[in-house]
């Protein structure tokens, strides 16, 4: 970062005159002049990078250099792709994407999780499988589905490819029993760094929280029977009752 | 050394390759240094050519669909994913909302446009249940949305993947090209219902009736709102919505109009979502979309 002072550029063929960015800017770095309808920067020192101009401008026709930006570690890597491979790059972006400050932002949310967990369970005690549930059920009214998954296989299916980030899961459905082969698991990972014995807190938030999502979807009531935990892999044994039609 | 350049298409309209074609006397300039070894429009070539550049237009709707937009990817070296319907799943897209079987019971089974009852033969491809993306299937190298993209955009991609050093494609939105003024006009009242507007030289925005230009990729040069028509966002998101995930396109539309004429935000918005199936029309089927309230559009349509 040098300490030059911040660059805003406006491509004025692209500027259709709005002075929307005029009115946004918290620290008055334009201003406009009925005269030329295009708006001018009068205070590019005044700038702190918080590209609210750049996101209400309706062409896309401010563009920014020399501002400090917020690292951002969540992005969706297949939008950023799609964006970079439509054109060249009309936005600033501060994604981080080397390896070394993803493990970083992995190990952070980790350290955020446990103490949220902690807190749960010193302010809940019992309750706390019920909160994961609660977490699963109203992640499902949010999730996109377009089409209502029609059987048992294909919610599983569908969770299997949503929660593919954060987890390796083989379901295995016979009749009325499940068993779900957790390999890659970011609570596990989590749980060796720190030190954490398996089929904690965290461990049973999280298992809640899928069959949370997982009853909201299919109406299905899973009932864990049996879990075994390993360094490689854990297997969780349910029983499903199907609502009495 | 002439360009290879081979084409596919999948489920789409034939409109891009149409589009290809509109480039008219621009065509005559590139066949000397392009050679195109297939188009299935054209040319009666049902293999797959190796070639350098491979154009794949349409969705992936059914089994053949999938099978071609492989074996393009395996004979291509750089794979251009051509038209919104590539891209996002375009109009083709919109059949996310039902699953394959439903599409069929309702086409054949029902008796729209036949005796009911009366189902496809073995030949034709399996249908499946949903659409997706090319890039659901495959790496695709570039993206050229549009609906079809402008021939000005084709000639500046083509040219662009001629000489990579020539930076042809800006990101911009539809606004970029309009010559409509965007100016704060109030009191007024939202146009429900409405694509046009009475005066033909201020913003859309400004005059309370929704247009999609803001929120949309300029692939088109602006040529709706130009013309008198409010944009329906054919060529899909900007870079913006796409990229940030608290952004979204009735929500942008929303700040900009209220901005702009003093209509409360929360009203526009309502309005946008009972307009639902109209306003996402093009870019519902991308997993870009995945993560906005649009996945809402089932509840909005109800």
């Amino acid at each position: 970062m040098n300490n030059s002072a911040p660059e805003i550029t406006i491509d004025e063929k692209a500027c259709v005159g709005c002075a929307l960015c005029a009115d946004i800017c918290p620290t008055k770095v334009f201003e406009y002049s009925e005269s030329d309808a295009v708006p001018g920067v009068v205070k590019a020192h005044e700038c702190f990078g918080c590209l609210s101009c750049t996101e209400i401008c309706p062409a896309t026709a401010i563009s920014h250099s020399n501002i400090r930006m917020s690292q951002v570690f969540y992005h969706d890597p297949k939008a950023l792709a799609l964006a970079k491979k439509t054109g060249e790059t009309a936005l600033v972006y501060n994604v981080i994407e080397e390896e070394e400050s993803l493990k970083q932002a992995e190990e952070d949310l980790g350290m955020r999780l446990l103490s949220v967990a902690s807190v749960l369970k010193q302010t809940l005690g019992q309750s706390l499988p019920a909160v994961g549930t609660m977490a699963g059920r109203s992640l499902a009214t949010q999730l996109p589905r377009y089409q209502h998954p029609e059987s048992v296989e294909d919610v599983l299916a569908m969770i299997v490819h949503m929660f593919s980030g954060a987890w390796e899961i083989e379901p295995e459905l016979s009749d009325d029993k499940l068993t779900l082969t957790v390999g890659k698991c970011f609570i596990r990972d989590l749980c060796g760094r720190e030190g954490i014995s398996l089929g904690g807190d965290l461990c049973v938030l999280f298992y809640n929280y899928l069959a949370g999502y997982f009853n909201k979807i299919s109406g299905i009531r899973p009932r864990l029977t049996k879990a075994s935990r390993g360094q490689e892999q854990c297997v969780y044994e349910v029983k499903l009752y199907k609502p009495s039609s | 050394m002439k360009i290879k350049i081979s084409t596919e298409w999948l489920s789409g309209c034939s409109g891009c390759h149409v589009a290809v074609v509109d480039l008219h006397e621009k065509l005559i300039n590139l066949t000397d240094s392009v050679e195109f070894v297939r188009v299935p429009v054209l040319m009666d070539e049902r293999e797959y050519p190796r070639a350098d550049v491979g154009i794949v237009e349409g969705a992936i709707r059914s089994e053949h669909d999938r099978a071609a937009c492989i074996k393009m990817r395996e004979s291509v070296k750089t794979l251009i994913a051509f038209g919104t319907c590539a891209v996002y799943g375009g109009p083709s897209g919109v059949g996310w909302l039902y699953r394959g079987d439903s599409v069929l019971e309702k086409a054949y089974g029902a008796g729209m446009t036949n005796a009911p009852g009366e189902w496809p033969d073995s030949n034709a491809p399996k249908l499946e249940q949903s659409v997706v993306p090319i890039d659901e299937i495959v790496t695709v190298d570039r993206y050229l949305p549009g609906c079809p993209p402008h021939p000005y955009w084709i000639a500046s991609a083509i040219t662009g993947l001629l000489s990579p050093e020539k930076k042809s494609m800006v990101q911009k939105t539809v606004c970029s090209r309009c010559e409509r003024t965007m100016k704060k006009v109030s009191p007024v009242a939202l146009q429900k219902g409405n694509v046009t507007a009475a005066d033909d030289t201020v913003c859309f925005l400004s005059q309370g009736v929704v247009c999609m230009g803001s929120v949309t990729m300029e692939r088109c040069l602006a040529q709706c709102p130009n013309k008198g028509v409010a944009c329906s966002g054919c060529a899909g998101p900007s870079t913006d919505i796409i990229t940030e995930p608290h952004l979204d396109m009735r929500t942008m539309i929303a700040r900009r109009m209220s901005m702009l004429t003093g209509i409360e935000e929360q009203e526009i918005r309502q309005y946008i979502e009972d307009e639902a199936r109209t306003y996402y029309a093009y870019a519902m089927a991308s997993p870009v979309m995945y993560k906005k309230p649009a996945v809402k559009i089932r509840e909005w349509a109800q």
